[in-house]
């Protein structure tokens, strides 16, 4: 065993060496091929400096410092492969549409969860103005009861149809990844978000068509509901996915039944969030655009059509039998 | 090769949030400003704008981070610390989709109160959407190798000792966590440690223990080989 400053002394170059390699503040990749290799090489000769260090018992502080540098080392020569489109395509072309009929069930229970109470506010509020009332805020009523008054004949203004665009990007997939996010409560928050969100919806139709503007305001959520509000039950249904996950763990531990079903959760919330960016597509354009109202509907009729053979279709062929 | 990547605590974590917050806070004025005096004309659509940016900022900045910078946001860089798959991997962009939804989890109630919660539960420090997506946070060290001791003992003086002193490894840790602070300490905190150790050790080997600072120096020096060599 030699002295620790001797080896310290003899090795020490080339940890300098491969630090200053790390430090060039370029991704290692970008640099040229010598000295990738070169910083390869010295991270294996590290990776042998280190095991002597620890077999040697040599003092804390200079494994610290190794520990720390093989660890950067690390990093820096295993780079994640960087994304490829054609995976990433094929998460929504395949991936999703699959994972979703694998879990019709649970889509099935969010569908109802959100259904349920939009059914419930709507009856309600359609048979009296106070039930309305005491879901929706008086200064929420007064807003709808004026934006639909009027219907879309004239269209809206390019200008506005952006800003109602960005505002449901921000506003409606924030609630979905929050519908989401909040399962990991073993489902609690997502439960509570499809009743909630399920309930407001119900009442707000409920409310308008009592005020008589029933043809406007159909005509206008026609367009989008078929993405949005699927979206927002498959976020749902990931969300109650996430918080099964932790309950029935089918034998594995909780976490290891989280991990096991990352993947699919993930698929799921990216697809929702896709359809949510196509509806605020058609929310901020389509829907409030000058169309006569048959076509709208015809329209509508189009993209549930779309939607469901989408969803019940895609990636069906080669798909693997389970 | 084994290597210990030591996973950040949440005071570190936190800080680093709080450098990110800022940064989204300030990108986030900038655009209002230049939408406030550059969009008068074309109010409607750059609210839309302005708005799509506030989305991206608040759900997107992380995942873009960490999939652009291979694990960590600026905020993180600063202090350090990056986002690892559990087993040393880098981290895909499933996972940092996935750890940085579920921030909207570990916020509540308020301010990552269950993010802590969980981190302190957790042996890892992990909050929910680490657990989730099997990611840690891990502090980059960048340690530097201090200068070899350098003692001035001459061979008679080592001779004293046996050839291999019969000292543990952790005794001898604390040996050099000592030495390397005797310049930064009192002369009467330097014996009262010294005391400490320098004693048993003495009996141990059958050494008067008159000096004891000294006598850790040599036994220290007797183990690592150094200063075998006298200077002259």
């Amino acid at each position: 065993m030699i002295a620790q400053d001797q080896f310290v002394a003899a090795r020490r170059a080339e940890w300098e060496e491969l630090e200053r390699l790390l430090g060039k503040g370029k991704r290692l990749h970008a640099l040229p091929p010598s000295e990738i290799s070169r910083a390869a090489a010295l991270y294996r000769a590290l990776c042998a400096d280190l095991m002597r260090a620890r077999a040697a018992r040599y003092a804390h502080e200079l494994t610290t410092y190794l520990d720390g540098l093989a660890s950067r080392a690390h990093n820096a020569l295993y780079v994640a492969p960087p994304p490829r489109w054609d995976v990433a395509l094929a998460l929504f072309t395949r991936d999703f549409p699959r994972t979703l009929r694998r879990r019709a069930r649970l889509l099935l229970v969010a569908a109802l969860l959100f259904l349920a109470p939009g059914l419930f506010g709507f009856v309600g509020a359609l048979r009296s103005a106070e039930f309305a009332a005491r879901v929706l805020p008086e200064a929420t009523l007064v807003e709808l009861d004026k934006a639909y008054a009027k219907g879309f004949d004239e269209g809206r203004d390019a200008g506005s149809d952006g800003a109602m665009f960005g505002f449901y990007v921000w506003n409606n997939v924030g609630i979905a990844f929050r519908c989401f996010a909040t399962g990991i409560l073993f489902g609690l928050g997502s439960v509570f978000f499809l009743l909630y969100n399920g309930l407001v919806i119900g009442t707000v139709l409920g409310a308008v068509m009592r005020a008589g503007h029933g043809r406007n305001i159909l005509t206008f959520i026609v367009g989008h509901a078929p993405f949005e509000l699927t979206a927002i039950v498959i976020a749902g249904a990931a969300g109650l996915q996430l918080g099964l996950a932790l309950i029935d763990t089918g034998g594995r531990t909780r976490l290891g039944s989280l991990r096991a079903q990352a993947r699919e959760i993930g698929v799921l919330v990216a697809g929702a969030a896709a359809m949510l960016a196509v509806a605020a597509v058609v929310e901020g354009f389509w829907s409030p655009s000058s169309v006569p109202a048959p076509i709208k509907w015809a329209v509508a009729a189009g993209n549930a059509l779309a939607v469901a053979l989408y969803l019940g279709g895609a990636g069906r062929a080669r798909e693997p039998r389970s | 090769v084994r290597f210990g990547l030591p996973v950040a605590g949440p005071g570190r974590r936190a800080a680093a949030w709080m450098i990110d917050a800022a940064i989204r806070a300030a990108i986030a004025g900038v655009v209002i400003l230049c939408a406030v005096i550059g969009g008068l004309a074309t109010k409607g659509a750059t609210q839309g704008i302005v708005l799509l940016i506030l989305f991206v900022l608040e759900w997107g900045y992380y995942l873009f981070c960490e999939t652009l910078f291979a694990g960590s946001s600026p905020g993180k860089r600063a202090l350090g610390l990056r986002v690892i798959k559990e087993g040393g991997f880098p981290i895909t962009l499933l996972d940092s989709f996935l750890r940085n939804l579920l921030r909207a989890a570990d916020f509540l109630p308020f301010g990552f109160a269950l993010g802590v919660i969980a981190m302190t539960i957790d042996g890892r420090c992990r909050r929910l959407g680490d657990l989730v997506a099997g990611t840690l946070v891990v502090v980059e060290e960048r340690a530097r190798v201090g200068q070899p001791l350098a003692f001035h003992f001459s061979p008679e003086e080592l001779e004293t000792l046996p050839r291999r002193p019969p000292v543990s490894a952790d005794e001898l840790e604390a040996i050099e966590l000592f030495l390397r602070r005797t310049g930064t300490l009192s002369l009467a905190r330097e014996a009262e440690l010294a005391q400490m150790l320098a004693p048993r050790l003495a009996a141990r080997m059958g050494l008067p223990d008159d000096k004891s600072a000294r006598l850790l120096a040599l036994i220290y020096a007797r183990v690592r080989g150094t200063g075998a060599v006298a200077k002259p």
